[in-house]
């Protein structure tokens, strides 16, 4: 049976199953706990039992001491639960998290807009407001599926409306997309759980602000530069915003006029993949290169947002470092799926 | 009634703070750089020490009572094997010599480690840096002490594990870890810190450590293993203080990265260098073998390795200069450097013995490419010759390399029927190479490696014999006036293992222990 493990101090909760170990759990609901070795020999995952019953499973005796069990320390990586249980782990508290629980939220399908060939809008009006942060996402019920698929927030949460806002590419072959590109329609009801995710603006830092996105990932970012746009945010904002081609360009003329609008918002789009002849006038190529020439000095002293691709992720994190900004300026939304588990992977980076 | 009042108790991340930043001060009567010195010269520039980050936050209080629970673990296990005859529980004798080779070649190493890390803990600017650094001197002395006692038991029983420190001073292939330890030791601070915390401990660990570990694991010595795992919740700590490091150097300022470059591609040859000697003992003297040498460099350097160099390319970093050429002989350095030991059977403090035919058949299938092509042919041709008693022994010193220091064994990248040979003349005086990355390390710090202390090279000077010996006379054998000059018990602790005494003595006192 499965039991509730909350980790302090930043007291997420989450769901863990049998026999599974309180480091899996953590690292899949995006909450890095320092590890190494995996099975219990080098110590590097030691955290704090501070309530309920545990099993210490395979930590080895060098590299969990006698004395520590007594005082309640077990090694994430080897230990399972018996009871709910509360841990403490070495995490930095982060100033700018709020810790919102997450639940369950009904809702009306309220308006479906074509945003692109291959982009829907997908509005809901929810029986109660969702309070969430700008870049967090919910787990969207697909109906009579049995199935949940995760989306980015598209609206601000400093809008008072009830209405939310996903933006849902269809994926080839997928049961989740397809079913909301073709059956999904206006009046339907649905249920949302949420809000998830630790992607959000870090503004105590002040610095100024760099969004990469491409693809369908335009939702959190846009998410989040409305709330900074819509609050007393004095600092720069730059959204490089990267499509193939123009008709995948959504909310661009929303963009435009923001930039046109506010003073500190600049606004860059580029495409990778538009006709050479078309009427385009702004960036070709891909989000990095777009970076890199709009920040000829490098990246030093910015903080950086990526939503996108992996493969766009990717070059965003080398064209930022080769700028010399590095992991502790560098956020993104990361989904841990069973392949990056598998992949060999050095311990240089603790987040990217 | 009085009520004590409970002070709240520090979190680790406080008590971290208080018990390594908070124990600096910015000193008043001398300007920082006369108390910090030496570390500005190598170029490396820092602007915020405080930017090094910890993981393990580990502070000296907390430290002792951590080594003082392992220690009284291990050395509970030491006793109880000692008691219980635990050296006659090894799958073979032969195994011995695999241990001989830990002891006197890579416990030394613990020691000078020991020696630069307090060095280093002096004399960097940031605490943090500082502290993690002094608590890993005291590790590593940990380990040189737990490594003597774990070991010791044997020297009780059997021959070669006497006289290390001596030893390690003279011997001609114990120069090889030595000169490499002393020439970590005599850099700077931050190329003693990319050296021997990321390429050796972080890089280059897996290959020396574990192999070792899992080979006791494997063949039943149950003292060193658990000296093993006493020592793995250091190493982990050990490998991150290098990561750490390396991104700490990388992210202080641009003008580091051609550094770090510089000392990652020499580092990593060196220590690619010294474990040749490892996989001599992984393919040649694990009487049970855990994994082919090339297996291992497959996963633990071509993998994990490649994953490394992968992110840090991030930072403008490339895989080292000898990559390649380090991988390619993956195939050939463990046979290269087993042929060289037994030829120079005589002039070593371990055993060395002809393979049976099913050990032979192993490498077969482990080294498709290479072993019967180029390995087995002569494996084979030298043990017909010991069965009819013309066990070979060569008796002329080899040329060794300048830098690794390691006689020219290996042969050339993309011909292994070649003896790879490099030379550079270098103030009318000619220095010899073993490969192009040896070569490049001597010339990019001539000044350095002319003070190189080369054994062959004293021999034939004529610096290796004990003072009372005559040259002039009529019996004079230099051979065996440099090998009593070692401190070997002739006949005993050199040789072929066929026949020697420790293994009569262990089949002798196995016998006693399991029959009537």
């Amino acid at each position: 049976m499965a039991y509730e493990l909350t980790i302090e101090p930043m007291g997420a909760k989450l769901e863990i199953e049998e026999g599974q170990t309180i480091l899996d759990a953590a690292l899949r609901a995006g909450i890095y706990i320092p590890n190494a070795c995996g099975h219990g020999l080098c110590g590097t995952c030691k955290v704090q039992v501070l309530d309920g019953e545990i099993e210490h499973g395979q930590a080895s005796s060098f590299a969990l001491m006698d004395f520590e069990r007594d005082e309640g320390m077990t090694l994430a990586c080897c230990a399972t639960l018996n009871s709910d249980v509360t841990i403490e782990a070495e995490i930095e508290e982060d100033a700018d998290a709020e810790q919102i629980p997450v639940r369950d939220f009904p809702g009306t399908v309220s308006r479906i807009v074509d945003l692109t060939p291959t982009i829907k809008g997908v509005f809901i009006e929810l029986d109660e407001l969702i309070h969430f942060q700008a870049g967090q996402y919910i787990q969207f019920v697909v109906p009579g599926k049995g199935i949940e698929r995760a989306f980015s927030l598209a609206n601000p949460p400093s809008s008072t409306a009830r209405e939310i806002e996903i933006n849902v590419r269809i994926v080839a072959g997928g049961e989740g997309t397809t079913y909301i590109h073709n059956q999904l329609k206006v009046g339907d009801g649905v249920t949302v759980k949420g809000p998830y995710g630790r992607f959000f603006v870090h503004q105590s830092a002040r610095k100024p602000l760099v969004f990469m996105a491409g693809g369908s990932g335009l939702s959190s970012p846009r998410s989040m530069i409305l709330d900074l746009l819509n609050t007393d945010w004095s600092l720069p904002v730059i959204l490089i915003y990267g499509h193939r081609n123009r008709a995948e360009l959504y909310y661009h003329d929303e963009f435009v006029a923001l930039a046109a609008k506010h003073q500190n918002f600049r606004y860059v789009p580029t495409l990778s993949d538009e006709p050479a002849n078309s009427d385009w006038n702004g960036h070709r190529g891909y989000v990095h290169d777009a970076a890199t020439a709009t920040y000829p000095d490098g990246f030093v002293g910015n903080q950086a947002y990526l939503c996108g691709p992996p493969l766009m992720i990717d070059a965003c994190i080398n064209a930022l470092m080769q700028g010399r900004l590095f992991e502790d300026d560098i956020y993104f939304e990361k989904f841990i799926s069973a392949a990056d588990a598998q992949q060999v992977r050095s311990p240089l980076f603790r987040k990217i | 009634m009085d009520m004590k009042a409970t002070k709240k108790k520090l979190g680790i991340k406080e008590r971290y703070a208080h018990m390594t930043r908070g124990l600096g001060w910015e000193p008043t009567y001398q300007p920082a750089d006369a108390v910090f010195p030496y570390d500005k010269y190598e170029g490396i520039k820092i602007h915020d020490w405080d930017k090094w980050v910890d993981p393990f936050r580990l502070t000296m209080d907390a430290y002792w009572k951590y080594q003082g629970e392992k220690d009284r673990k291990l050395y509970a296990v030491i006793d109880a094997f000692a008691q219980n005859n635990g050296h006659l529980n090894i799958t073979d004798a032969r195994y011995l010599s695999a241990i001989k080779l830990f002891w006197q070649g890579v416990s030394p190493l613990e020691n000078y480690v020991v020696q630069g890390f307090a060095r280093a803990g002096r004399h960097f600017r940031g605490e943090a840096s500082r502290v993690a650094c002094q608590m890993q001197a005291v590790d590593e002395l940990r380990h040189y002490q737990t490594q003597a006692h774990s070991i010791s038991n044997y020297n009780k029983y059997y021959n070669g594990f006497h006289s290390q420190r001596h030893m390690w001073d003279r011997v001609w292939y114990l120069s090889v870890p030595k000169s490499f330890g002393e020439d970590a030791l005599t850099a700077g601070p931050f190329e003693f810190l990319i050296a021997i915390s990321f390429s050796f401990e972080y890089v280059l660990t897996n290959l020396l450590f574990v192999p070792f570990m899992s080979g006791a694991a494997y063949n039943g010595d149950m003292s060193t293993v658990t000296f093993g795992f006493s020592a793995q919740s250091d190493e982990s700590r050990h490998m991150t203080l290098g990561i750490e490091a390396i991104k700490f150097l990388l992210e202080q300022d641009p003008a580091n990265v051609p550094i770090v470059q510089g000392w990652i591609d020499k580092w990593f040859w060196r220590g690619s260098k010294v474990l040749a000697l490892v996989g001599m003992m992984m393919d040649y003297m694990l009487p049970k073998r855990v994994m082919s040498w090339k297996e291992a460099w497959e996963i633990y350097a071509e993998e994990n390795g490649g994953a490394l160099f992968r992110d840090l390319a991030r930072y403008g970093i490339r895989p080292p200069k000898g990559w390649a050429d380090a991988c390619e002989a993956k195939d050939h350095i463990s046979h290269q450097v087993w042929l060289l030991f037994y030829e120079y059977g005589g002039a070593a403090a371990f055993h060395t013995w002809s393979l049976t035919n099913e050990e032979l058949d192993w490498l077969s299938a482990k080294y498709p490419d290479s072993f019967d092509k180029y390995y087995r042919p002569r494996l084979e041709f030298l043990r017909d010759k010991h069965a009819r008693g013309e066990r070979v022994y060569q008796s002329t010193l080899p040329t060794l390399c300048t830098t690794c220091q390691i006689p020219l064994c290996f042969t050339e990248p993309g011909d292994p029927t070649k003896i790879s040979h490099r030379e550079t003349v270098y103030e009318d005086e000619k220095y010899v190479f073993c490969s192009v990355h040896c070569q490049e390390i001597f010339c990019n710090e001539p000044e350095k490696f002319v003070q190189s202390w080369l054994p062959v090279n004293q021999i034939y000077q004529g610096n290796c014999f004990n003072p009372d010996v005559d040259p002039t006379a009529p019996d004079f054998d230099p051979l065996k006036a440099v090998l009593e000059y070692f401190k070997y018990n002739l006949g005993r602790d050199n040789g072929e293992f066929e026949g020697s005494e420790d293994q009569r003595n262990f089949a002798m006192w196995r016998g006693q222990a399991s029959k009537n």
